[in-house]
């Protein structure tokens, strides 16, 4: 890492940027990155980060946990799953909760692990909770499949697949004039490819930069979003990750996903019910598909915590405004996506 | 729910202090107790007696660098170690579930026997029981130990400037468990550091006067003594990043499996808080002790009267780092 040149950009932000200027770091991964490497602090206040809608865990819906603890009503069920999703309650509970119930639970670090326990447990049904964006769907897709090559019939996938174009699109329709710029995930365009995030420029005129995730990267971005805000005239797009990300991205990846999954609609946690902005599987691998075997129905629901996530996600209010903060909504038992990620705006502003 | 104890009521951090002060200070509480130290200081008579216990209940009971029986010396060795006290007799308690192999227990307690001896240490109490299958999950133990204080060492009040020592590379503990429980397919040295901390008390007999507390950080990892360091004195903590001793193979593992080292169990690494204008000298004096070559300066007390920690990097960008706070489950992104 080259410490000088990173102190060195941070100046010349600082010293350029005299106006209030909001850039969406659109992926989690970024927002943690942030976090980690205390990039926040660096700024000067007229430069303010705002975590976007891109963490998985945050925007899980209620009624996708729901239907996981449903799920684990069977008695002869292994649920698998990713990291902290656990943590994250449904519309009462966690994941994690159904542990004291003697459920079967177990976190795992790839959908395949989940294959290897179903061959494992004949006797039992293995339900994989697949959450994600494009760069978790095409591993998601290559698992089902090969599940459908082994001929695995006890594995189950439940899955909570979300789009990044959509969500972005629907917070700049609403909000165009609150963010100056967006920092677009590296990983997802690798996939996708780096065309995938080009409508941020041509359609909404906003700066919008692809980014890795070391520190060098993101000031990177930073640098790039303010230079292009306070030069009109310079280049809006950019793809800073050229060493991962080709224009149109990973073509086997991409086959891969479209093979099994297909476009839907669906409901972000304290955002609301998004047209196309979801992948669900294909008829054709319908039996692996655990809302039929288990024949539930995710239904929207009604904003029932009554957060201001939207407008806090955006930054158009301070955590402070929402009711539920503080009292309702806090680190240990979160509703929204601001306070379910640990950088999230209303973790943040608990926290201090 | 929010009734009924969780898996994070007993990972050292946030949860595991509220259980503490909630339930068994309000119970037991007596001025030795709520000293709140590793290890009971007792006077009896004229000797000052230092008294501890810890239960092993880790999965695997076998892992590189180490297995339950030396884990539970070494906890409880170390527990004594840390209020100046030389190890010196500990009882041994062990749960056994039925059908378990008779030499793995055989074993197991070799590992205990020689991990004493070469501490100085006799086990001259303890207690078997056997319960159903399904009841444990194999085996657990538990020590209690009881160590004589040496020169009369008191733990001393914190003041601004005070500097934080770290004995070694952190984190080795936890990663090499972490590894076994996800099973995943590494290649790479790691192994735990578990080892019983005697041997650097006898090398800094010269210094004791200038360590203010010395603190061994188990379950939590640093971050979490160093909230509880901080919460103690009443002072804020400022962490060098790039002075935090961590293997590259450990950080990168923790990276991958999206856990933060600095909440990852070490258990033979000790946190001292030392005087600023000593701390070079026992520095210098701690990296000669075998094991202890990677001994670092890592952070020091502010004069700022919020307990935070807080941790800072090589361009200045900074961090709070908070005690742990619920189950430590791997982050997706």
């Amino acid at each position: 890492m080259d410490e000088n040149l990173i102190s060195r950009m941070i100046e010349e932000i600082n010293g350029l940027n005299k106006q209030e200027t909001k850039i969406m770091e659109v992926c989690g991964t970024h927002t943690y990155a942030i976090g980690k490497y205390g990039i926040r602090s660096l700024l000067n206040p007229e430069t303010q980060l705002l975590s976007g809608p891109g963490c998985p865990v945050c925007v899980t819906s209620e009624s996708t946990i729901d239907a996981a603890i449903k799920i684990l009503e069977n008695d002869n069920v292994i649920l698998t799953t990713f990291g902290d999703l656990v943590r994250v309650r449904g519309a009462y509970e966690s994941i994690l909760d159904q542990r004291i119930k003697s459920k079967t639970v177990k976190i795992l670090y790839t959908p395949f692990e989940a294959l290897e326990i179903a061959q494992n447990n004949k006797d039992k049904l293995v339900v994989f909770l697949a959450v994600g964006f494009e760069t978790t769907a095409p591993v998601i897709a290559s698992a089902i499949q090969l599940a459908q090559k082994k001929n695995i019939l006890n594995i189950y996938f439940l899955c909570s697949l979300k789009l990044m174009p959509p969500v972005l699109k629907f917070i700049l329709d609403q909000n165009r004039q609150h963010i100056h710029g967006m920092i677009c995930p590296g990983h997802v365009a690798a996939v996708m490819g780096e065309e995938y995030f080009q409508f941020i420029e041509q359609e909404y005129d906003i700066p919008a930069v692809i980014a890795g995730f070391e520190a060098m990267d993101i000031i990177g971005a930073i640098y790039t979003v303010v230079q292009s805000r306070n030069n009109p005239g310079t280049k809006k797009f950019e793809n800073l990750y050229r060493r991962s990300v080709r224009i149109h991205g990973n073509r086997i990846a991409k086959e891969t996903m479209n093979e099994v999954f297909e476009v839907s609609s669906a409901e972000w946690r304290g955002i609301g019910y998004i047209q196309d902005s979801a992948l669900t599987m294909k008829a054709s691998y319908a039996q692996f598909d655990a809302l039929k075997r288990f024949n539930i129905q995710l239904l929207p629901q009604p904003n029932r915590s009554q957060c201001m996530c939207k407008e806090i996600l955006l930054g158009i209010k301070k955590p402070t405004a929402c009711n539920m903060f503080g009292t309702g909504c806090i680190p240990e038992h979160p509703l929204g996506p601001c306070m379910i990620s640990s950088e999230g705006a209303c973790a943040s502003y608990y926290r201090y | 729910m929010d009734n009924a104890i969780k898996l994070c009521h007993g990972n050292g951090g946030k949860d595991t202090m509220q259980l503490i002060t909630d339930v068994f200070y309000k119970h037991f509480l007596n001025p030795i107790l709520s000293q709140g130290l590793d290890a009971a200081v007792l006077e009896i008579g004229k000797e000052r007696i230092a008294f501890t216990t810890d239960t092993f209940v880790v999965k695997p009971i076998f892992f590189p660098g180490g297995d339950i029986g030396k884990l539970s010396v070494c906890g409880t060795i170390n527990d004594l170690v840390t209020v100046g006290a030389k190890p010196l007799y500990m009882s041994c308690g062990i749960i056994i579930e039925e059908g378990f192999d008779l030499e793995l227990l055989k074993k197991i307690t070799a590992s205990m026997a020689e991990t004493a001896s070469l501490a100085g240490v006799k086990i001259v109490t303890g207690d078997t029981k056997v319960v159903e299958k399904g009841a444990v999950d194999q085996i657990f133990i538990n020590t209690s130990g009881i160590g004589q204080i040496q020169d009369n060492y008191q733990v001393k009040k914190i003041h601004p400037g005070d500097q934080i020592i770290v004995t070694g590379t952190i984190a080795e503990h936890g990663t090499t468990i972490a590894i076994e429980q996800y099973k995943l397919k590494v290649k790479g040295n790691f192994r735990s550091d578990c080892t019983p901390l005697y041997e650097i008390l006898k090398h800094l007999e010269d210094y004791m006067d200038h360590i203010k507390l010395m603190r061994d950080p188990t379950r939590g990892g640093i971050a979490t003594t160093l909230n509880e360091l901080a919460v103690h004195s009443g002072y804020g903590i400022r962490l060098l990043e790039k002075n935090i001793p961590i293997r590259k193979e450990v950080a990168a593992i923790n990276e991958l499996l999206g856990l933060d080292p600095l909440y990852i169990a070490c258990e033979g690494r000790m946190l001292l808080v030392v005087d600023k204008d000593k701390s070079r000298e026992i520095l210098h004096c701690i990296q000669q002790v075998s094991n202890c070559r990677d001994a670092q300066i890592i952070g020091g007390f502010l004069t700022d009267r919020d307990p935070y920690v807080y941790i800072e990097n090589s361009f200045g960008g900074r961090k709070i780092i908070k005690s742990l706070e619920g189950e430590m489950i791997p982050r997706i992104c």
